[in-house]
């Protein structure tokens, strides 16, 4: 109910003065934003996928068929209407404690001046000294898991139930890979997150 | 150097005992207090590209708006509109400034590594400058988008930002 009537103060406040019609069209799920404004026709450009747009169990599953209309790129597939907030909860929770505890013992077997891992109010914050700070942490709106990379900047994460994997949309990578790969190049040894 | 450093934050420390300190560079600070280009064009406007970015749910939305001047190509005016945090607020009020003066399709090349740079921004505040960048995309993409429809021409490909 919150959410409800914060969207639509934030939608007053957006919206131009003399307009009288809605950022977005009436026959497109109110409680959603899109990309840009949305367009009767299917865009001829390549796929842009929606970098996040919140939502609700059954919003979602229509903002799935839109994502998939909207562009003749590949199919946007919104994995958040695959995840129940229970399903996604515990799923980030379990990848993110086991995320946790492998870069514990990590941190011990590298020698990294200023190495500290640190969970708290469900944010594992990586510090690695000189090389920067990893911040991972969960984004429940959009079932996602965010993480801030000193290397790869930031990036958002969906859960791939296929892959069984958390996959970042836009590069097609999967979260326990891009953490092997950036950290091995920094820390000069490998590590095994999957 | 300690001192040097601090004297380019503004930020509060709370008791010992609270959350750790908080620190905004001074240009966050100086774009959330003074921000560049607050407002909105009418987005029916042919010569108008709006960028609609974020969910409220995430606690940051993203409005920016591109002015273009349809003879040269150039974006001639931009403004925003942003529900977010100061970072948010900054890397939008900076997106509208990068893209003043620039041609449309350059201003694609924008990266959200830069605006985070120009900012300072912490690594918890990377995602606000994606944001920003994501809107300056939609923005020329939905400029692109009217135009391929009154002109009949192919609108140009997106680029996958990464």
């Amino acid at each position: 109910m919150a959410i409800r009537s914060l969207r639509r103060a934030v939608l007053r406040a957006l919206s131009p003065l003399q307009s009288s019609s809605s950022l977005i069209p009436a026959t497109q799920n109110s409680s959603l934003f899109s990309l840009s404004n949305y367009s009767a026709e299917p865009s001829t450009s390549a796929s842009y996928s929606c970098p996040n747009f919140s939502c609700n169990s059954i919003p979602c599953r229509r903002l799935s068929s839109l994502t998939e209309e909207e562009s003749h790129g590949p199919a946007a597939v919104n994995y958040c209407s695959l995840l129940t907030e229970e399903e996604y909860h515990k799923l980030a929770n379990s990848t993110i404690h086991d995320l946790l505890e492998k870069l514990e013992e990590y941190g011990d077997s590298v020698d990294i001046d200023g190495f500290d891992v640190d969970y708290g109010n469900e944010v594992l914050t990586l510090k690695l000294g000189d090389f920067g700070t990893y911040v991972i942490n969960k984004q429940t709106p959009n079932r996602q898991i965010w993480m801030s990379s000193p290397v790869s900047g930031p990036s958002r994460f969906d859960w791939d139930q296929k892959a069984e994997a958390w996959i970042y949309k836009r590069t097609k990578q999967n979260l326990f890979k891009v953490l092997e790969t950036e950290l091995e190049k920094l820390c000069n040894k490998p590590i095994s997150l999957s | 150097m300690l001192r040097q450093a601090t004297s380019r934050v503004i930020g509060w420390r709370l008791s010992p005992a609270g959350p750790p300190l908080r620190l905004y560079h001074e240009r966050v600070v100086d774009h959330y207090n003074n921000p560049r280009n607050v407002g909105a064009f009418d987005k029916n406007d042919s010569g108008v590209g709006t960028g609609l970015v974020g969910a409220p749910a995430c606690g940051d939305v993203m409005k920016l708006q591109i002015k273009v001047d349809e003879e040269s190509g150039k974006i001639v005016d931009a403004c925003f509109k942003t529900f977010g945090c100061g970072s948010a607020i900054a890397s939008s009020s900076v997106a509208t400034e990068w893209v003043k003066g620039r041609p449309v399709e350059e201003v694609l090349s924008i990266k959200n590594t830069e605006i985070a740079k120009h900012l300072s921004l912490p690594p918890v505040k990377l995602h606000c400058s994606m944001l920003a960048e994501d809107a300056i995309k939609a923005a020329v993409k939905d400029y692109e988008a009217k135009h391929s429809k009154s002109s009949g021409a192919t609108p140009l490909e997106m680029p996958l930002s990464g």
